[in-house]
């Protein structure tokens, strides 16, 4: 976990002319466990959604059990097979309702049914990367980092008497706790690294947002007691986010004084293209793993029932009537496009976690990562056989190159429960689950 | 939109009075049957009786009789009934005059109930300011117009608009607000920076920069005028970048260029830019040099007063023939190095960085209001930060304040002061505000020892919060209250008065650029991105021009205090030479907007005829009659269509036949099946009607040399053809529109979805609308005296 300006190159982060700027004055800060102490292998975890399901056609692998080969959506992680495996026949249950978009999203993570509501008084379930992260994210600055690509939020475009949250975070800290999710290359950058300055000045600056933070409990505690009873609950809510944000910054302190300062670039703002967008983004997810900042990464490469079209891979109708693509063999030929250019993007992810050294090994080797959709197939907005991949080599407990397929469909919160056992959280049962991938345990 | 609730007092206490004695009486009713109940029995109870219960109604077992025993259930007849939804077209229907009595009797009956037991409804206790609010709040206590996109991320819309899911406080979003106090205070005070910071402005990459931008210079072309706070008295470098293409390019550089540099409209300098190779005709990859140094000369250091100052970059036109040469390509839009390269060279970005050399935090707007007093010496400094504090805590507060709020923000003004100076102080003090609950939260409290469920007055100091969010989405001013300090806020008066003079004030634009943006579906128009193959004539200029048109229209409407039902029926819209183009309407010239009259009948008039919300109806690549059904449907009719079900069927592979079918054979299949014909055969003909704006707006009278066939209806089953006809049927029941926009208004006034017991409301400001002929400022004002808006329920 040697983070230093060595370590990072100005060029690996900047990736191709006009994504990003060099300043030297907008030197950023990367803590390092350079001090030596003993760390073991770190786990991390990373989500991926991608909207809309598949075709099924061509996501799957032909094989089943050790493969040779991946399918021509998901050829180009061909790079990381070895690290990579592929279930198929899970399911969401708790996803069906009406308009079925927003809880393909809001059950991807959860496995829970959203109550449904366009109010205030929305609910889910915590989701599994925040389970995850009460335990991983214990060490870290950030317990965890929400990120989109989506930078406005739709009107109108959201199911009927579902609140909008359901389709924009996949992430939620309690059951009524959605977490945003950020868009902005620039904005999740000085989130990770502050936005400027020397490290006396970063922690000085640390010291102020201390004592803000006091204040800021204070006043929650003046609030409340002009409350009733009901009203109290919810800041009661607030003064757990405040004790949280007093432990972010005590640990941003503690990070300051083994920090190493970087000649990091800065991101501009947000590419135009998509392609170079989400590869930027995922940048900054490799970046975020490797400073340490976070262990858990959640990150929507589009919105459910998105009219995003893909010109770049010869898709020029919106991704939302291609889904629905009647079986007509053109426009299932344009999904997989969609779908293989998705997995693209992922896999340049894993290359990048790969090329990355992490201790005695790559971030790839101490992550797991999960790509996939809360929605099978499209064209009927059903939850099962969702597109499912895992890939990373989890700290030596998982082992790739597999496409594991079972004959009934079994719950995707068995695979959920079975992630947090690798995390080292040992729960029952996770929302729906059955039981556990029995074959990942194997390792 | 109306949803019903079990949290209805006034049903539950109805329930109880029957429950009281009046029950064998009302056993009996169905013997006698009125001409209500015979007209339900006849027309209704086929399909909603207890054992079928289409649609979840079963009208048999409710009693028309005494609709109070269930209120929720008769709001949803009547509205349905109002609309001639019900029964669907093609099934047997009462006369019209059958219609009209059962309507009035419906509502007169839930009125008079709803009289009886008053439920204002209950808005949360704790509602965060959205991120608007809080841009616009911040602009109204410091002066300062920061762009809150960098700050905070988007808030979730429900019921169509973004402030009504407001009530979490995550550590990701405190995180943020402390970020963002940082900064925001930093640039009020103008204190010293620790160390130059950089921002780059971007410029859309679809942006066509061939021709003169209204906010720039005559006589240039292209470019752009951005405003930007400067923090400090100080040198800033100003670097430019100009847009490139794939091979790394600059774009339309074939002469030697010249680019001009404004601050607040005066020149700073002007730059030459030149061709890395001169020679015509080998300009390719291989023979030329990299283009990274012909505009590595774009910078300069100059001096710039502390505030917000415009900075402008155009392009000076020199030659006149080169119009014509724009002239002979056949598009209006050049950004795409392929399809329409650009001609001329285009501005890609701007970098600011700085401040240097700073020689002080000058005299700036955020300062003035800031700094109320000036000590002049330490001892008085103590008395003069708190001075400054509480007259900002109390605009921040929006009440007024007391010592114990004070306590802290003094305190660290104190820790402040002590290390680093009396403004120092200050900016920490203000540092503290901003992050403070009671800045961040709207908090509206029930009386004390006040009993459960029982509706009461706002105070008036809540009233003014209400007020100034809803029609400025932002805090109130000193004005509004004072009024609400003194208690004469509530006089209905002076209430009157006040939202005559919001309205007026122009803070009242946020009822259309953060209401109608998100009622009309605005927003979504900046991700959408129609196919460039299509529509190679889109790009960023006409993007913009369509949502200005929108936005000018619906200004003119409030401003001009019309007919709401101007917004249909108009005869008039405004258009630039871009848009004019886009349209076929002639002699439009230049970049500036004007309004523009048609002809009776023309396809132009209204909101029904504008690109902007054509294009956002639509696909990237072709209409959607679906989705322009769905929307005006939600939003001009006001009955939503329900999502599709779970699990819907997979519609029959038709593309076998091999015949290239039309939008509305393709359609067709929807209404063929159930259970998408329910709906599908309710939104698809509104849709159809509009066939004849392809999926940017422009007008056709043929898709792929078929005839364009607009015909179509409203689910009352009345036919029609065209856009012309759209507008008559909609015209024919004014009070559907009016409703469903006054129950648009109400719901983001309110910051939540309305019930069943909001109907009433909605009915009696809409009535009252129609004696002052829908005027604008009569709904607005129906709305702000409305129970639902002065009352709240308790806990």
């Amino acid at each position: 976990m040697i983070v230093t300006k060595k370590a990072l190159p100005r060029r690996t982060f900047l990736r191709g002319a006009g994504v990003a700027m060099a300043l030297p004055l907008l030197d950023a800060m990367i803590p390092s466990f350079s001090s030596g102490a003993a760390i073991s292998p770190v786990r991390r975890l990373g989500f991926v959604y991608i909207p809309m399901g598949c075709n099924w056609f061509e996501f799957f692998p032909k094989e089943v059990g050790n493969i040779t080969k991946l399918s021509p959506t998901l050829s180009t992680l061909t790079p990381v097979m070895d690290q990579v495996t592929v279930i198929s026949n899970l399911e969401l249950k708790n996803s069906y309702s009406p308009g079925n978009h927003v809880t393909s999203n809001s059950g991807f993570l959860s496995a829970a049914r959203a109550k449904m509501t366009e109010g205030a008084d929305y609910e889910l379930a915590t989701t599994v990367d925040q389970i995850a992260a009460k335990q991983l994210g214990k060490e870290t600055r950030l317990p965890s980092l929400e990120l989109a690509m989506d930078l406005t939020t739709p009107i109108g475009a959201c199911d009927g008497g579902m609140s909008c949250v359901y389709g924009n975070s996949l992430s939620w800290s309690s059951p009524t706790t959605p977490l945003p999710a950020e868009a902005n290359p620039r904005v999740v950058f000085e989130r990770l690294f502050g936005d400027g300055g020397s490290s006396a000045d970063q922690l000085a600056a640390l010291r102020e947002d201390g004592s803000l933070i006091d204040f800021v409990n204070e006043d929650i505690a003046h609030v409340q007691r002009k409350l009733g009873a009901g009203d109290r609950t919810k800041l009661s809510q607030y003064l757990d986010t405040v004790r949280e944000l007093e432990r972010r910054i005590q640990k941003a302190e503690q990070q300051m004084a083994t920090s190493a300062m970087p000649d990091l670039t800065r991101p501009l703002g947000v590419p135009s293209e998509y392609g170079e967008h989400a590869k930027l983004m995922f940048d900054l997810q490799v970046l975020a793993m490797q400073a340490d900042i976070t262990r858990v990464i959640t990150f929507q490469l589009a919105r459910e029932a998105s009219t995003r079209t893909y010109p770049e891979v010869g898709v020029t109708e919106a991704h939302h009537p291609t889904s629905h693509h009647g079986n007509d063999p053109g426009k299932l030929a344009q999904l997989a496009k969609i779908n293989a250019f998705h997995v693209s993007l992922f896999a340049y992810y894993m290359e990048r976690l790969k090329a990355t050294r992490d201790g005695d090994g790559s971030l790839l080797d101490h992550s797991m990562i999960l790509l996939g959709s809360g929605m099978g197939n499209p064209d009927v907005h059903n939850h099962v056989n969702l597109p499912i991949v895992l890939a990373g080599g989890g700290a030596g407990k998982l082992k790739g190159g597999r496409h594991i397929k079972y004959n009934e469909p079994v719950p995707l919160a068995n695979l959920h429960l079975t992630l947090l056992d690798k995390v080292g959280i040992h729960q029952d049962k996770f929302a729906d689950s059955r039981g556990r991938v029995d074959e990942l345990l194997a390792v | 939109m109306l949803r019903s609730s079990a949290r209805s007092i006034s049903l539950r206490l109805t329930v109880l009075v029957i429950a009281g004695g009046f029950v064998t009486l009302s056993a009996q009713q169905p013997q006698a049957a009125s001409p209500q109940h015979a007209l339900i029995n006849q027309y209704c109870v086929g399909c909603h009786n207890a054992k079928l219960k289409t649609g979840g109604l079963a009208l048999d077992t409710a009693n028309v009789e005494d609709t109070s025993q269930s209120p929720e259930v008769w709001e949803k007849v009547v509205r349905k009934v109002r609309a001639r939804y019900m029964p669907p077209a093609g099934m047997p229907r009462p006369d019209e005059k059958a219609y009209q009595s059962l309507v009035s009797y419906l509502e007169t009956s839930l009125d008079q109930s709803n009289a009886a037991h008053p439920n204002p409804g209950r808005t949360a206790a704790l509602r965060r300011l959205t991120r608007t609010e809080y841009q616009n709040a911040i602009r109204d206590l410091l002066g300062l117009q920061v762009d809150v996109t960098q700050l905070l991320p988007a808030d979730d819309s429900s019921f169509g608009f973004d402030n009504i899911t407001v009530g979490e406080l995550s550590p990701t979003l405190l995180e943020r607000y402390v970020a963002a106090s940082r900064k925001i205070s930093r640039l009020a005070i103008g204190g010293p920076v620790r160390s130059p910071n950089g921002d780059t402005i971007l410029i859309p990459p679809d942006l066509t920069q061939e021709e003169h931008f209204d906010e720039l210079p005559f006589g240039t072309r292209g470019g752009t005028a951005v405003p930007y706070i400067f923090p400090q008295d100080a040198q800033y470098e100003i670097a430019l970048k100009l847009t490139r293409d794939r091979n790394e390019h600059i774009e339309g550089l074939a002469v030697p260029t010249d680019v001009e540099l404004m601050l607040d409209g005066e020149r700073v300098h002007l730059f030459t830019v030149k061709p890395a190779n001169v020679i015509v005709g080998i300009r390719n990859a291989n023979s030329i040099p990299s283009d990274d140094l012909v505009d590595k000369d774009l910078h300069i250091r100059i001096p710039v007063k502390a505030g917000t100052h415009t900075l402008g970059v155009a392009f000076p036109k020199k030659d006149p023939s080169l119009l014509l040469e724009t002239e002979r390509q056949p598009g209006q839009a050049h950004f795409n190095m392929y399809r329409h390269p650009r001609i001329h060279p285009a501005l890609y970005s701007i970098v600011v960085i700085g401040p240097y050399d700073a020689t002080g935090a000058g005299d700036t707007l955020s300062r003035q209001r800031i700094f109320v007093c000036h000590p002049a010496n330490p001892s008085e400094e103590a008395s003069c930060a708190k001075q400054i504090l509480s007259n900002f805590a109390r605009r921040a507060y929006r009440r007024p304040v007391t010592d114990t709020d004070l306590q802290i923000p003094l305190k660290l003004y104190q820790d402040a002061r002590t290390a680093g100076g009396f403004e120092a102080g200050i900016e920490r003090g203000l540092r503290a505000l901003l992050v403070s609950p009671e800045f961040l939260f709207r908090v509206e409290q029930d009386p004390a020892n006040i009993a459960p469920n029982t509706p009461y007055r706002l105070t008036d100091l809540e009233l003014a919060s209400r007020l100034s969010f809803f029609l400025w989405s932002s805090i109130p001013d000193d004005e509004l209250l004072d009024l609400a300090i003194t208690g004469k806020l509530k006089e209905p008066a002076v209430l009157e008065k006040q939202v005559r003079r919001m309205l007026r004030d122009a803070r009242s634009e946020t009822l259309v650029n953060n209401f109608a943006d998100q009622w009309l579906y605005l927003r979504n128009l900046d991700a959408i991105i129609p196919d460039a193959r299509e529509f190679p004539d889109y790009d960023d200029n006409l993007r913009k021009a369509m949502r200005r048109e929108t936005e000018l229209f619906v200004e003119s409407i409030m401003r001009e205090d019309r007919n709401v039902l101007d917004l249909l029926s108009a005869n008039y819209t405004f258009l630039n030479e871009r848009l004019a183009k886009h349209y076929g309407v002639p002699n439009v010239y230049d970049s500036y907007f004007r309004r523009v009259t048609f002809d009776a009948n023309s396809p132009r008039g209204g909101l029904l005829g504008q690109g902007s919300i054509l294009t956002v109806s639509s696909y990237a690549d072709r209409t959607s009659p679906v989705i322009r059904g769905k929307w005006i449907l939600t939003n001009i009719v006001g009955l939503p269509p329900p999502p599709p079900p779970p699990n819907v069927p997979p519609l029959k592979d038709n593309g076998s036949t091999g015949k290239v079918l039309t939008m509305r054979e393709r359609m067709a299949a929807h209404r063929a099946v159930q259970p998408c014909a329910g709906c599908h055969s309710l939104m698809d003909p509104v849709g159809f009607s509009l066939e004849n704006y392809d999926a940017v707006g422009r007008w056709r009278n043929a898709e792929e040399d078929a005839p364009i066939d607009a015909s179509g209806n409203l689910p009352d089953g009345v036919k029609f053809a065209g856009v012309t006809g759209l507008r008559h049927a909609l015209l024919s029941r004014p009070e559907l529109f009016v409703t469903t926009l006054t129950e648009k208004l109400m719901t983001y006034g309110l910051g939540r979805g309305l019930e069943s017991y909001d109907a009433a409301a909605v009915r009696r400001i809409v009535r009252d609308a129609g004696s002052s002929d829908y005027r604008f400022s009569s709904v607005i004002l129906g709305i702000v005296n409305s129970t639902p808006f002065q009352m709240r329920r308790s806990q």
